[in-house]
């Protein structure tokens, strides 16, 4: 089991709790640095991931759990996403966090893109890794609504979430189960129907700060017409595709490949 | 023995598709091109004929499911189907379980359906509101069952309050407001007709029945589970201020009767594991979309209670042991076991449903000897339907129209020139 991608618990991070106007919220932090927000993907709560302990090195990570998932209260009044993207400002404010590089990957990857089109002020570079979010007419992404959790993870990470997840007992795998449908419910609150947000497709025009889309050689979840219809969109965006020398990247490279994934944000939050 | 209020279940499954294997459900994405609409007339004809056949039996009602994007049953709209069954029937109570409440984009749209087929009728209309399976709200477009259960409440105190209010009233909600709620006709039945909520074990879904003092819809449930929620419903009667009714429990059981309890088996197990092996073929995920249940539901269900095993793999003698509400056998185990289950839910009505795939014949020979067998024994002295025991709520001749003095609220008059104005009539 390569490091990069062990299930290993790296627990000496601890989690930490902030009320956010009555709503609890999970978050995890390390490092200094220029700050930098990350808005984590399906199926990826409640973690500290190899790649944010790298990115700490140089910067100021902060990874909160979304309203619903992980260790955070869910927020049954939440109906849209901007309910979601008022409580990162919200949550940002209370952080003190000012202006912020912002990463978000898979549905984070969307929710990072609808609060730059919202906040395009306050953040300083955006990095989308493998986002959701867009309409690309016949290039729907894979329904994660139709399958179990296992078989979902094994999608992102292209039939390798075995390495990932570790062995499990019966109490542990119902604990998931369980967790899952929490997370799973707090994705499907803001990304049921539709499945995408047509109105980013002029809001990204707003967002000018410099920006970068991670796609993966073989995303299994989402086709690769999304990456570069994203770059389209955003007036001021590149493309890089994280490759693996063995097997091809999917879905999840963010827990699967940190070492290349933070070499590219680091870029980005470097000015290069 | 306790009285017991008899609907038939009349739907019909559309069988011909190919085996389930591996595929992981029906629910969802088995093609519609396998239908054949030769095939389709011949089952919806059937159900036709079912309803027919009960009202000659003299059961109290008849039932339709309302189904979709599936074979099981072909009545995508319940009501729509029930205004054609109560056009080819003169008597007996057609129940309509159910419009999807949540399909609907505004619950107005929803009471004017229902007041049209209970007016048209003569009264005659049942109404059932499932939350509908998970598996349906991948396929409807306005369903999120996130915000399911709360837009469901929300609707059902509508309709409610169209059926027990007069408008113009503003509708102020969360999931709608509509400025001027004011349905027009009103239901034959007066306040409403009588209202149907199934539930599995959701204890939001038995809070909601008490509260509005409807019929709790007992389904699927392993006994133990559905004996709690039974008596979890009449506690929550009288913490609404008053005592349940035993016809506001109503008990759905599989039933086949046979001239023996062997015979029976053998005219039936094949169907019944067939269904269990097809129909009730839900993975998890499908069952449960985003939402749809309360992680507290879940964790009682995945320890014990509903779905808590794999209900296609259900075997003759856990059915007829009460794993599936299958009740199997001649006339005398029918009655006893019948009696038996309805005595301790404290049901007062038994939605009766025979396999779906079952040939016609069969199902009318089991009907005919349920109808004369067995019904009879739940019945007051001389076994007539409720139908025939209580007027219905529509006049049948136009002079007990007029001997019923309706409330004219208002006169027409007209302005003729070189007249004023004038009656109408």
């Amino acid at each position: 089991m390569p490091p990069s991608t062990a299930g290993e618990p790296l627990t000496e991070v601890p989690v930490r709790r902030i009320d956010v106007r009555g709503l609890d919220i999970a978050y995890r932090r390390r490092g200094e640095g220029p700050t930098l927000l990350y808005m984590h993907g399906l199926g990826l709560s409640q973690r500290w991931l190899a790649l944010y302990e790298r990115l700490s090195r140089s910067c100021d990570v902060v990874v909160p759990d979304h309203p619903g998932f992980g260790d955070s209260a869910s927020a049954e009044w939440m109906r849209d996403f901007d309910d979601l993207v008022l409580h990162y400002a919200e949550l940002a404010d209370l952080l003190g966090l000012g202006t912020f590089h912002l990463v978000g990957h898979s549905f984070g990857g969307w929710l990072a893109a609808e609060f730059a089109a919202f906040y395009p002020d306050r953040v300083r570079s955006l990095t989308l890794v493998t986002p959701l979010g867009l309409r690309v007419p016949g290039e729907a992404p894979a329904d994660l609504f139709r399958m179990g959790a296992e078989a979902r993870l094994e999608l992102m990470f292209n039939g390798r979430a075995g390495a990932f997840l570790g062995p499990s007992s019966d109490e542990e795998r119902l604990e998931r189960l369980l967790q899952d449908y929490a997370d799973l419910t707090g994705f499907g609150r803001f990304a049921w129907n539709p499945r995408y947000d047509i109105r980013l497709d002029r809001r990204l025009g707003r967002v000018t700060c410099p920006a970068l889309v991670i796609g993966a050689e073989e995303d299994r979840v989402l086709p690769a017409s999304h990456i570069a219809r994203y770059a389209e969109l955003l007036p001021n965006a590149r493309v890089a595709v994280v490759a693996d020398t063995g097997t091809p990247t999917g879905h999840a490279i963010v827990a699967e490949e940190p070492e290349a994934v933070a070499a590219r944000i680091e870029a980005m939050v470097g000015g290069q | 023995m306790h009285e017991l209020e008899f609907y038939a279940i009349i739907d019909r499954t559309y069988p011909w598709f190919p085996p389930a294997d591996d595929r992981d459900s029906i629910g969802i994405d088995l093609s519609n091109g396998v239908y054949d609409p030769d095939l389709g007339q011949e089952v919806l004809e059937q159900v036709v004929d079912g309803a027919q056949l009960a009202e000659r039996l003299g059961y109290d009602g008849t039932l339709i499911f309302e189904q979709h994007n599936t074979p099981l049953a072909l009545f995508g709209n319940a009501l729509t189907g029930a205004a054609w069954l109560a056009a080819r029937t003169e008597s007996i109570q057609i129940g309509a379980v159910g419009p999807m409440i949540n399909a609907y984009l505004s619950p107005v749209r929803l009471a004017e359906e229902i007041a049209l087929v209970d007016a048209l009728s003569g009264g005659r209309l049942t109404v059932g509101f499932p939350l509908g399976i998970g598996a349906q709200y991948h396929s409807m477009g306005v369903m999120h069952p996130v915000h399911a259960r709360a837009r469901f409440h929300e609707a059902v105190a509508l309709l409610h309050r169209i059926w027990t209010e007069d408008g113009p009233f503003a509708w102020e909600g969360d999931f709608f407001h509509i400025p001027y709620v004011n349905v027009w006709p009103k239901p034959r039945q007066q306040p409403h007709p009588p209202v149907f909520i199934p539930a599995a074990g959701s204890r939001e879904t038995i809070e909601l029945a008490a509260k509005y003092r409807f019929t709790y819809q007992a389904i699927l449930t392993p006994l133990p589970v559905l004996l709690r929620n039974c008596q979890l419903f009449r506690d929550l009667c009288e913490e609404n201020g008053y005592e349940s009714d035993r016809r506001q429990i109503a008990a759905v059981l599989g039933v086949h009767t046979a001239e023996s309890d062997q015979q029976a088996r053998e005219e039936i197990e094949r169907h019944a594991l067939w269904g269990a092996q097809n129909i009730v073929r839900f993975q998890f995920h499908e069952s449960f979309p985003p939402g749809h249940v309360s992680l507290s539901s879940l964790r009682a269900m995945m320890s014990g209670g509903y779905r808590s095993s794999d209900p296609s793999q259900v075997t003759w003698d856990e059915m007829v042991a009460g794993r599936t509400g299958l009740i199997a056998g001649s006339p005398e185990t029918v009655k006893q076991r019948l009696a038996d289950i309805t005595g301790e839910m404290g049901a007062g009505r038994a939605i009766v449903a025979p396999e779906f795939t079952i040939p016609t014949w069969l199902q009318r020979k089991s009907m005919t000897m349920f109808a004369e067998e067995v019904m009879p024994a739940f019945r007051p002295p001389g076994a007539k339907a409720v139908w025939q025991r209580q007027p219905r709520a529509a006049y049948q001749t136009a002079s007990e129209r007029v001997g019923r003095e309706p409330r004219r609220a208002g006169h027409p008059v007209v302005s003729v020139p070189g007249q004023g104005r004038v009656d109408l009539y």
